[in-house]
């Protein structure tokens, strides 16, 4: 027995050296590997705003009173909107649309501050280029907001002058936590370690082992003394090290540069880098065993990665997804390492808060891995 | 047989062209890899990314006890926006946030049934999990409209009787529903056009290299030049027939119009798809091994078109420094001349800065591709 695990840690720190030995010479791989990250991460940390304003308005004042002027700048000086110029009626308010120099037009019709003035109900025209739902949402959503605020103080004016007092009313007070400031970065952070890990380590494994393939290295390991398991295991070994290497790098370029806090037990922490890497490389050895050459291989990677990515809740929350899909999402292992790093890094979440997270990624990465190994050794056996 | 020097290069490219089109038919994997990938892709978006959320789970904790709290809870429960999921005392929300059992939390405090009787503004605490801030955003935006009518109801009678002094009319053009599909198409279509294109022939080339059998093809008499023309082609077939396959699915399965010009969109994805393509080159020139082309390409081609162009995440929120940067990243203008063309009905008299800015970048990326080409093999 002892003879056996002997053997076994010098076949595989032999593979290990090999591999290591590899993949150092070659200096473009490991800047890609650890370089390309950091680039990435700090770009995507600032690219990335889920915050809506800025968007470009023009206005359309037909109006010309005192009271349209104040009207139009206050809902132009909020952040949400941009005053993008003036036109002088809707047909070129239209065609500003249609070109693109505004994505929004606020047309106030003559006769507003007649109408206000003499209690008559009034009207304001807000016209969106709805290309961006979302950004069309919140420009509607601040106009609404201001113009709602006017009439609901305009009618506590006209009821207080009618001598009936302000009725009762309900004020929300929030209180944010974790992201007061409800900053992206932090958390697309964490989502971004986890793209990227995917990129560095199921792309490079899917690659590195078709390649192998291709050139029929595979093979020639395959007549010296060495099993396949350690084989196996050396051949992934530094892809794992390069993983956590990569993982402890984005942290601490988030913390520095985003300000991203850290929370929580780093023990938890660890265990959710392990298993997710686990379950990453086992996804990529799995596709070296499906595809015949590295093109192949990047696109089953690619084909693996961008649903992985997109159904993770890294980029749209996955509560707006329907629900089958959201079924489909318990078995995307960037899902659960998104929210074991988001819990950690942010809630201060241990054990107790993230087991579930942490038993899933455990279970797909001893089935992703166990599938592809067994299928490894039935290739090569 | 005098055949002009043109004609035979045509030929000859043709002939590449043919050799490299086999490639990848004998290779019927990749082939359907890169159209079944579209489709895919085009699924997930189509279904997969909204950002409008409903039934957010929320939990209440009611200090007061009152009919006027009650009432509360159901204003918010009763909403398509929330579902009340727990009543927790106060000390135990953060532990619910953090078990992502609930993202919200109102907490009504004792007293709340009393102000609203004294008609005095009754304060109630939301408490949110900031940690995912698009999902924040929303509660806060829709909580403060189910507050607003609460606060009208219980206004009751004085506020029925008068007209809203003054209201806002929204009119939403080219998407009036919203969809996240109409916006996403267009852009996705850049996104996969960017990936067949700089990726397979990066790891077609580099592939050649990393064989030796470039140096094979370099000894026949075809040109250098006509190597990579002919190398190319095929690719830029399929580039084009994943711009209409995408195109026509999104019309078909998502409802994405087309009221601009169909020849126009394929104009613009010719261009597009010739810089992609040089960039491509240019990458397997330099890579030479298909791992190192592949992580060149991810970096310079796949993230910039995702995140710099547009397709997801708004230019003008961007630092100004991101957005001169976004400036070179050709996926930029295909999204957007995109969206104009099937959104908007836009034709070339809006859309030629696009074209042009396209155009530019195919030849400088090209002339410097074939510049590295050439001094490479000499």
């Amino acid at each position: 027995m002892s003879l056996f695990w002997r053997t076994a840690r010098r076949q595989l720190a032999a593979v290990f050296r090999k591999e290591v030995r590899q993949t150092i010479r070659d200096r473009r791989v490991m800047v890609l590997l650890v370089v390309a990250p950091l680039i990435q991460t700090v770009i995507f940390g600032f690219a990335v705003d889920f915050d809506v304003d800025r968007v470009p308005a023009v206005l359309v004042d037909q109006d010309h009173s005192d009271q349209s002027r104040l009207h139009a700048r206050r809902v132009l000086a909020d952040q949400t909107l941009r005053h993008a110029g003036d036109v002088p009626g809707v047909p070129e308010a239209d065609q500003a649309l249609d070109d693109g120099r505004a994505a929004a037009a606020l047309v106030i019709p003559s006769g507003l501050a007649r109408d206000l003035a003499s209690q008559r109900p009034a009207e304001v025209q807000l016209l969106l280029d709805g290309t961006d739902p979302n950004r069309a949402m919140v420009a509607s959503g601040a106009v609404s907001r201001y113009f709602g605020e006017v009439g609901e103080r305009l009618i506590r004016e006209r009821l207080e002058a009618a001598g009936r007092g302000s009725p009762a009313q309900v004020v929300l007070v929030p209180r944010v936590l974790y992201n007061p400031r409800l900053r992206t970065a932090p958390y697309i952070v964490p989502g971004i370690a986890g793209t990227l890990l995917v990129i560095v380590t199921t792309l490079v494994t899917a690659m590195g082992l078709s390649r192998e393939r291709e050139m029929g290295t595979m093979e020639q390991v395959l007549v010296t003394p060495i099993r396949p398991i350690w084989l196996l295991i050396g051949k992934l070994l530094p892809f794992l090290v390069i993983g956590i290497f990569d993982v402890l790098l984005l942290v601490a370029v988030g913390s520095w540069v985003f300000e991203v806090p850290l929370r929580g037990s780093l023990l938890v922490g660890a265990a959710g880098v392990l298993l997710y890497l686990i379950s990453t490389l086992g996804v990529g050895l799995l596709i070296s065993t499906l595809s015949q050459n590295q093109q192949q291989a990047f696109l089953g990677g690619f084909i693996f990665m961008m649903p992985a990515i997109l159904l993770s809740g890294v980029m749209t929350p996955i509560r707006g997804m329907p629900g089958w899909l959201q079924v489909i999402t318990w078995l995307n292992p960037v899902r659960h390492f998104a929210e074991v790093m988001r819990g950690v890094l942010m809630r201060g979440a241990g054990f107790a808060d993230l087991w579930f997270q942490l038993a899933f990624l455990a279970a797909l990465g001893a089935g992703v891995m166990a599938l592809a190994a067994s299928r490894f050794r039935t290739q090569i056996g | 047989m005098t055949r002009s020097p043109l004609l035979r290069s045509l030929l000859r490219i043709g002939a590449m062209a043919g050799k490299e089109a086999i490639h990848v038919r004998r290779d019927p994997r990749t082939l359907a890899l890169a159209l079944v990938m579209p489709v895919v892709m085009l699924f997930l978006f189509g279904y997969g990314v909204s950002t409008d959320l409903d039934q957010i789970p929320m939990v209440v904790a009611d200090q007061d006890q009152s009919e006027a709290s009650r009432a509360l809870t159901l204003a918010f429960d009763g909403s398509r926006e929330f579902k009340v999921v727990g009543r927790p005392a106060p000390e135990g929300i953060e532990a619910l946030f953090r078990g992502g059992a609930a993202v919200a939390a109102l907490v009504v405090p004792r007293g709340y049934q009393q102000d609203l009787l004294l008609g005095r503004k009754a304060q109630v605490q939301v408490m949110l999990d900031g940690a995912d801030p698009v999902v924040a955003n929303q509660v806060l935006a829709k909580a403060d409209a189910i507050a607003r009518v609460e606060s009208q109801r219980l206004a009751g009678a004085a506020f029925a009787r008068l007209q809203p002094p003054l209201q806002v009319k929204v009119w939403t053009r080219y998407n009036p529903e919203g969809r996240s599909a109409l916006y996403m198409v267009p852009g996705l279509s850049a996104f996969l056009l960017a990936i067949t294109a700089v990726m397979l022939t990066a790891l077609a080339i580099a592939g050649e290299w990393e064989r030796g059998s470039m140096e094979q093809l370099f000894a026949s008499p075809v040109g250098r030049l006509e190597i990579v023309l002919g190398k190319l082609l095929p690719y830029l077939v399929l580039g084009l027939l994943e711009l209409l396959l995408v195109v026509a699915f999104g019309a078909l399965v998502f409802d994405v119009p087309i009221r601009g010009s169909l020849p126009l969109v394929m104009l613009f994805g010719l261009v597009f798809l010739a810089g992609m393509l040089g960039q491509g080159l240019f990458i397997s020139v330099v890579a030479r091994n298909q791992l190192v082309a592949t992580q060149a390409g991810a970096l310079s081609a796949m993230l910039p078109s995702i995140i710099l162009s547009g397709m997801i995440f708004p230019i003008e929120n961007m630092p100004l420094p991101l957005q001169a940067i976004s400036r070179l990243i050709p996926a930029r203008y295909l999204v957007h001349g995109l969206r104009g063309i099937l959104l908007k009905g836009n034709g070339l008299e809006v859309l030629w800065p696009d074209l042009l800015a396209m155009a530019l970048f195919a030849v400088a990326i090209l002339g410097l591709a074939t510049a590295r080409f050439k001094r490479r093999v000499a």
